[in-house]
């Protein structure tokens, strides 16, 4: 399986986190390697959410590793965390557009800092063709209160791809909508996928998004990533706990 | 579960301490550590000063109606009733100096400062909250942005240097309120209210009060930041941090306007 992606970009071990006596994340593992793109599928409120947030340095966690290219999350200062997470991108589960704040300001603002080097004619094409790719050129002037749910999505996801990252983390990009905008933005995440050569970490609950998006599955339960393959080989295990994410088909 | 150690033994503290007492003291200790991140950051690069110039214009330009309106209702209804029993003790004449030491002194920067509290102090706190729930906050961060530095510190710069401003302009507001009340009654002119107001004003009156405006804007802002950042439990407590900036930042300004007295009886000023 490893053989057909690059060298491992994102190595989880034995990761560990908790919040106060809850302990969410109990002997975590996973390896991401380059141009691979991988599902983690898990109930409400298992940890999927927290361990993407662990990866990006946004909670510390108690025990274990994260390495991101190679670097041990937990032992960056605010400087090197900054230019790691310039090469992740991250699309929240709430979209998390600056709502004080245009659609072309949203995508400006992450080039702030990481872009400082570009011209603004460059930001400017630079922003046009992000929201060309996600199909919202017409919508770069509004607000983001104007904007429906599935193009908030797509925006968010433009916002975090406008640092060309070589690590896209979803967070339920397809919860909250219907099936058929839910479909486009699997679709689309697919094609953000090929066209930038991305990989990814996508948490969902969404089967048809799984299906769609991922090389590999991995299913969390009780803090450990209790199974992982393809689609197909988790959709024919006999595991009970495994099979209750897949009847939903 | 096994019970480390660590977990049983209980601090001394702890057992006589009831818990809201203990909860007071941690918050005022993390407000007290947010004041000195806010110090921190402030001194170091990259300053965000297009973001404060922004934050300026909205705490202190739009402020300007409401603080105008509220300084001209005390000024006239400050004069009119003081009126009365100045007349009675045949001290009308009195009336300027009283209107403009009263103004200047206390009730212009404490009134104003109130009202600041409640429009600007919510304002923020449920801005920032609404930005930490909405994951806006988390955004920024991953975006390689300093979000204390982009929001926090951008508005406690903007309410220091604004509420002072929009004390300074409510005084004089207020001012023109007394003088509209005393042109009521007798014909004074604006020249010889006005003379009379700054002839009883000194450097003692007026510097105190332009001190304890900054400290007030200060801890408008630090407040209203304070809250909304550390805000959680979804929209509820988006509300509940709006109201708890409210709350504190205008049991602050009493507490300083309490401080300031103090020390200026102590440096002489009184």
């Amino acid at each position: 399986m490893s053989s057909e992606y690059g060298e491992p970009i994102i190595e989880i071990t034995h990761l560990e986190k908790s919040f106060g006596d809850n302990q969410v994340l109990t002997d975590f593992n996973l390896t991401i390697r380059r141009g691979e793109n991988v599902v983690v599928l898990g109930k409400s409120g298992c940890g999927k959410s927290v361990l993407i947030k662990c990866i990006v340095g946004l909670l510390n966690y108690q025990g274990g590793s994260i390495k991101v290219f190679g670097k041990e999350i937990a032992e960056l200062n605010q400087h090197a965390l900054d230019e790691l997470r310039a090469r992740i991108g991250f699309v929240f589960q709430s979209s998390a557009l600056y709502d004080s704040m245009t659609v072309r300001e949203n995508l400006e603002f992450s080039l702030r800092r990481h872009g400082k080097h570009k011209t603004k004619e460059e930001v400017k094409m630079l922003v046009e063709e992000m929201l060309t790719n996600v199909g919202l050129l017409h919508a770069i002037d509004l607000m983001p209160s104007e904007l429906s749910g599935g193009m908030r999505k797509r925006i968010g996801l433009a916002r975090s791809l406008v640092l060309k990252p070589e690590i896209v983390l979803y967070d339920e990009p397809t919860t909250g909508l219907d099936p058929i905008t839910a479909k486009e933005i699997s679709n689309l995440m697919l094609l953000m996928q090929q066209k930038y050569n991305t990989s990814s970490i996508i948490i969902s609950h969404d089967m048809h998004c799984a299906q769609l998006t991922a090389n590999r599955l991995t299913v969390m339960i009780d803090g450990i990533n209790y199974a992982q393959g393809t689609f197909n080989e988790l959709s024919s295990m006999t595991d009970p706990k495994v099979h209750a994410f897949f009847e939903t088909i | 579960m096994i019970m480390s150690p660590r977990n049983t033994i209980q601090h001394p503290s702890s057992s006589w301490m009831s818990p809201k007492v203990k909860e007071f003291f941690n918050e005022a200790g993390e407000i007290a550590q947010f004041a000195g991140r806010f110090f921190r950051e402030v001194m170091l690069p990259p300053y965000e000063i297009k973001e404060a110039i922004r934050q300026s214009y909205r705490i202190g330009y739009l402020s300007l109606p409401l603080v105008g309106i509220t300084a001209f209702i005390i000024g006239l209804v400050l004069t009119l009733q003081s009126r009365p029993t100045l007349v009675e003790f045949g001290a009308e004449a009195w009336l300027p100096s009283m209107v403009g030491i009263s103004i200047i002194r206390e009730i212009g920067p404490v009134i104003i400062a109130l009202i600041c509290a409640g429009k600007i102090g919510s304002s923020i706190g449920a801005e920032l909250g609404s930005m930490k729930v909405t994951e806006q906050i988390d955004a920024m961060e991953v975006g390689g942005t300093n979000p204390f530095k982009y929001i926090v510190v951008t508005r406690i710069v903007s309410t220091t240097l604004m509420i002072p401003i929009l004390i300074f302009i409510g005084d004089a507001i207020a001012l023109y309120g007394g003088f509209l009340a005393v042109k009521i009654n007798t014909s004074v002119s604006a020249t010889l209210f006005f003379h009379q107001v700054f002839n009883s004003l000194t450097f003692s009156d007026a510097i105190p009060a332009i001190i304890k405006s900054y400290f007030f804007g200060f801890a408008i802002g630090l407040i209203g930041c304070y809250k909304g950042y550390n805000s959680k439990k979804g929209t509820e407590g988006v509300g509940r941090s709006a109201n708890s900036a409210v709350v504190i930042a205008s049991l602050l300004v009493f507490i300083i306007d309490l401080m300031a007295v103090q020390i200026t009886q102590f440096l002489g000023f009184l």
